[in-house]
């Protein structure tokens, strides 16, 4: 894949904790890739380094030593108004726990990057509205997220991550508070938003998630193991799967 | 009992019928003890006759002859690299799976982590597939349910192959 | 863990503060309580009327008169001037045998007594000289050497010996008067000697005590002997004021004083000192509960865990309310001990420059009832600060406490939308006030108490610089005045641990709201708000909530002041203005450290271990 088209690109990635005995490698030389326009999926059993990885992507830790270019520019020496820039600008993120802010709204909770981005409130309503809309959650805006069910709360923070049409959409196991009914709601969201050209890295150890990625890379020990494409051809048939046919 | 499985315990090694039986009886453990005692020995002779083995006398010294042993022929051998490779998924038995690791393992023929992780690359094309199906259907129609239930059974079953994948990987360590 | 420990110590602070306070309080009362002046008028053999004669012969009449049991003079009384070291003041010398005396024997603290060129001084008058045994002082141009410092009960205490109080005619013109009791003294000594210093104002003269022919030896023609003082016991000590009103009134009549005015003058000194150490322990403890109620809304969300799981396993709600009061109690009653110890180890400081007489010397007397006072207020404040928070624990639900799942933050439409508008750290800092109206509440009325105390404190300040006629705590020719000094000294002492325990509290209370803070900090800056937009709103936070309790703190300190001294103006407007927005900027700048500590932190790691 050629550099222009690549929305993240990583060097040598690392992240060490601590000092001599107890140094401990959470990411260690990771290389990796993104396209404009792919999922792509990250594995791995807990404490392999995949959030650490994730958070190191998305501006909210800085890696100890390496690469890290996004479009083109290099971030791993930003400084904190630097990070906090792009935060704003480029990278939206999304949470395990959602992390909405109880006491507001889902159009308040959406429309907040955008205020802090300098849009006008009017504007930053504005463009709450459409995303909510987009993600299915129209009629709910004005609900407070006590009043909404966890896939709800999902989508509202999936809504928000979008809120100021970032580059790179990078998620912390989205499905993790979640019963399958949920996900299934989040699933659809995804693959919507994949087909709109959206940009997204997923951190996750449900396979339902990273079989809807292009790409799905197993991590362990801060390492990338294994990688998959998983666009491209299909591997046999439906039926074969429930037993008809030979 | 599946063929192949007979086929791929021979491959380390020939042996007699019994030994066979405890090579099975050590991997299944409980599972085993369900097993017929005369399966093992049709299944062989099933083998026999499709010319996939062979059975004769183990040459002890130049004049004393001892016990008969079955042993693969190049055919056999031929027979087993295939199915190692093969990735068609056993259904609710996971024994069959089971089996090929240790087999593998055993013979020295492949890796077994290798196998695991080609039969997840597999199953989650699989998953793919049947959930984008599943997506594709709305909401409360029945083909939908039944997608819904192939997709838990794949993701259930991805589970199991990472913990071989982990087992094996700590297995490899120790030894 | 550690958390626990340090608000455990933080609340024993606290109360130790409060409780210091009470107990010298409480020491300053043991003080007045047994009067100094009943216990030297009993060691030096007080007389119960002292008349001041102008001629020895009014002495054989009033020797005789019906109810005088004994007495003591006529002892001549001169005026002169004493210099020492660079300052000076008028004295009235009073000529006695070296032998002791039947009534009105000064008993000597230090030193010995009279002897010829040997002179005793009353022990304020030392104090404010600067004297001890053995220096050489100038009397009238005459060196003369300090044998011995004694205290009396015949007259008041410097510096007010001219201002006792003195009898009239009647009752009613019985009053407190500039006058002194010897009727020629009235013209400043001073400038009659020539003196090219500024004249003295009538607190400046001193009681000394020499030998008659020393005394007389002061006279001159230009400064002549017209005084004498004689010294009366009744039969009967209460008859005193009947006594001196029957004589006072007669034509050329002498001058008199009873033990009861005297007496009374000095519980007034004492009880100046009660004033300005009453409402400084009121005030103290205030913020003593202010500071733990802080403290113990903190331990309580780290509490309902540990309730959660006291109820899980069976107990009641009393039975939880009653373990977290325990362990509060258990700490107030160690921060009772503490500032006991402490103001046992501080009053002598205070009680003792006030005593011209004797009982205050070294610890004041630590009676049972003083202790039981002390521990009485801490179970208060800690009752106070933590009965509300413990019914509150007691009855939460169990499924909650244990899911540790806090008060859901209160939701403000109308300044939610208000913030809109406002850059990025006032709309944080607005949001964070409106999320927890009660936080800010309890911040609000934390720095009112602050303020309180320090308007009142202020208060006090100009009040005691103007009270004394204009006096300093240094006079024209160089004395120090005991009573402002001994009331400063006071005020300072107060000063200095409402600073302390205010400094305390805003440390409680600034940190408290950016621990609060934490979660709404790290969502903000993950969605791209700069650290120090962040921090710039946790100190908007800060100071919105400050604000009307800085600025109701001055109405309040001033009326906490007027009520325990009654009259006195307020401060100058400056000063005011300037305690109101020194508090904003303190209370400003001690949120700016924890919040940029708070910012280091990886936002990551902070949103993992904080629920909302």
């Amino acid at each position: 894949m050629n550099e222009e088209e690549s929305v993240l690109l990583a060097r040598g990635l690392r992240k060490e904790y601590g000092i001599g005995e107890g140094l401990v490698r959470a990411v260690d030389a990771v290389d990796l890739e993104v396209a404009r326009g792919e999922t792509l999926a990250i594995m791995g059993p807990s404490g392999c380094g995949k959030s650490t990885m994730l958070h190191l992507m998305g501006g909210l830790d800085r890696p100890s030593a390496g690469e890290l270019w996004l479009n083109g520019s290099r971030i791993d020496r930003l400084s904190e108004r630097g990070l906090a820039q792009l935060r704003r600008h480029e990278i939206g993120f999304i949470f395990q726990a959602f992390h909405l802010m109880d006491e507001l709204t889902a159009q308040e909770n959406v429309e907040l990057p955008a205020l802090l981005a300098g849009r006008s409130p009017r504007e930053a309503r504005r463009r709450a509205f459409q995303l909510l809309d987009q993600v299915g959650l129209g009629e709910r805006a004005t609900h407070l997220p006590s009043a909404l069910s966890g896939g709800q709360r999902q989508r509202v923070a999936i809504a928000r991550a979008l809120a100021n049409e970032p580059l790179l959409v990078l998620a912390d196991e989205p499905t993790g508070n979640l019963d399958s009914a949920a996900t299934l709601e989040v699933l659809r969201l995804f693959e919507d938003l994949h087909t709109g050209g959206l940009t997204l890295v997923v951190v996750t150890h449900d396979e339902r998630i990273a079989a809807t990625a292009d790409r799905m890379i197993s991590m362990r020990d801060g390492a990338f193991v294994d990688e998959t494409r998983l666009t491209g051809g299909t591997s046999g048939n439906l039926a074969g799967l429930i037993g008809l046919g030979s | 009992m599946q063929q192949e499985v007979v086929l791929a315990m021979l491959a380390k090694e020939p042996s007699q019928g019994f030994q066979l039986r405890a090579r099975l009886d050590q991997a299944l453990g409980a599972l085993g003890e369900a097993m017929n005692d005369g399966q093992i020995y049709v299944t062989l002779g099933r083998l026999e006759k499709a010319g996939l083995v062979v059975r004769q006398h183990v040459p002890i010294s130049a004049d004393r002859r001892g016990p008969k042993v079955y042993e693969l022929t190049a055919t056999g051998q031929e027979r087993v690299s295939e199915w190692l490779g093969e990735v068609s998924w056993p259904k609710p038995d996971l024994a069959e799976f089971h089996l090929k690791l240790i087999a593998a393992a055993a013979a020295g023929l492949a890796d077994p982590i290798g196998i695991v992780d080609v039969q997840r690359r597999e199953l989650i094309r699989r998953l793919r597939e049947a959930q984008r199906a599943a997506m594709a259907e709305s909401d409360g129609s029945e083909a939908g349910l039944l997608l819904e239930g192939i997709t838990l059974r794949l993701q259930a079953d991805l589970r199991w192959l990472e913990a071989c994948e982990r087992s094996w990987t700590d297995r490899r360590k120790r030894s | 863990m550690r958390h626990h420990l340090a608000q455990a110590v933080l609340l024993v602070i606290a109360i130790a503060a409060a409780t210091a306070t009470l107990t010298m309080a409480l020491a300053l009362n043991g003080v007045t309580s047994q009067p100094p002046y009943a216990a030297t008028r009993a060691a030096t053999k007080g007389p119960d009327v002292v008349a001041y004669l102008t001629s020895t012969s009014q002495a054989k009449k009033l020797v005789k008169a019906p109810g005088v049991a004994n007495h003591s003079g006529p002892f001549p009384v001169a005026s002169g001037i004493i210099r020492f070291d660079g300052r000076q003041a008028d004295v009235f010398a009073e000529g006695r045998t070296t032998a002791p005396a039947e009534v009105d024997q000064p008993l000597v603290t230090s030193g010995t007594w009279v002897r010829p060129d040997g002179i005793v001084i009353q022990r304020t008058f030392a104090d404010a000289l600067g004297v001890s045994v053995g220096d050489q002082v100038t009397l009238n141009g005459e060196s003369f050497a300090v044998a011995g410092i004694a205290v009396t009960a015949a007259q008041s205490a410097y510096p007010n010996l001219c201002n006792g109080t003195h009898l009239g005619p009647t009752p009613a013109a019985s009053k407190f008067s500039d006058a002194c009791p010897f009727p020629s003294f009235n013209i400043p000594l001073l400038s009659v000697h020539g003196s090219d210093t500024a004249t003295a104002s009538s607190d400046d003269v001193g009681q000394i005590w020499m030998t008659e022919a020393d005394a007389i030896g002061l006279t001159s023609k230009v400064n002549p002997l017209t005084t004498y003082a004689l010294n009366l016991k009744l039969t009967n000590p209460d008859n005193a004021q009947a006594f001196a009103y029957d004589r006072a009134t007669a034509a050329n009549a002498p001058l008199f004083s009873t033990w009861q005015g005297l007496g009374s003058e000095d519980a007034v000194l004492v009880e100046d000192g009660h004033g300005v150490l009453e409402p400084g322990a009121v005030l103290l403890a205030l913020l003593a509960i202010a500071s733990v109620a802080v403290l113990v809304g903190r331990r309580l969300s780290e509490y309902a865990r540990r309730v959660g799981l006291l109820k899980a396993v069976g107990g009641t709600p009393s039975l939880v309310a009653a373990t977290f009061l325990a362990e509060n109690l258990v700490l107030a009653l160690l921060a009772a001990v503490i500032g006991l110890l402490a103001g046992w180890l501080v009053s002598p400081l205070i009680t003792s420059p006030g005593a011209a007489l004797i009982g205050t010397a070294g610890a004041p007397s630590f009676s049972l009832s003083t202790a039981a006072d002390v521990v009485g207020l801490a179970v208060v404040v800690a009752l106070a600060a933590t009965l509300l928070p413990a019914i509150r624990a007691a009855r939460s639900s169990t499924v909650d406490a244990l899911n540790d799942v806090a008060r859901p933050p209160r939701r403000r439409r109308k300044l939610i939308g208000l913030s809109n508008r406002l850059p990025v750290p006032a709309l944080f800092g607005l949001r964070l006030v409106a999320r927890r109206p009660r936080r800010a509440l309890l911040s609000a009325a934390n720095i009112a108490v602050t303020v309180t105390g320090i308007v009142a404190v202020l208060a006090f300040h100009a009040y005691a610089d103007g009270r004394l006629s204009g006096a300093s705590a240094v006079t024209a020719t160089g004395l120090s005045d005991p009573v402002i000094n001994r009331d400063e000294q006071m005020l300072t002492v107060i000063t200095v641990m409402l600073v302390t325990l205010a400094v305390l509290n805003a440390l409680f209370t600034t940190w408290a709201t950016v621990l609060d803070a934490r979660h709404s900090s790290a969502l903000m800056r993950a969605l791209g708000a700069r650290a120090r937009q962040v921090t710039s709103g946790l100190v908007v936070a800060q100071v919105l909530s400050a604000l009307p309790g800085a600025i109701l703190g001055v109405p309040l300190g001033f009326g906490l002041f007027t009520a325990a001294v009654h009259g006195g103006a307020l401060p100058p407007k400056s000063w005011l203005v300037a305690t109101v927005i020194g508090t904003l900027i303190a209370m400003a700048s001690l949120t700016v450290v924890p919040a940029q500590l708070g910012t280091r932190q990886p936002v990551a790691e902070v949103l993992a271990s904080e629920a909302a």
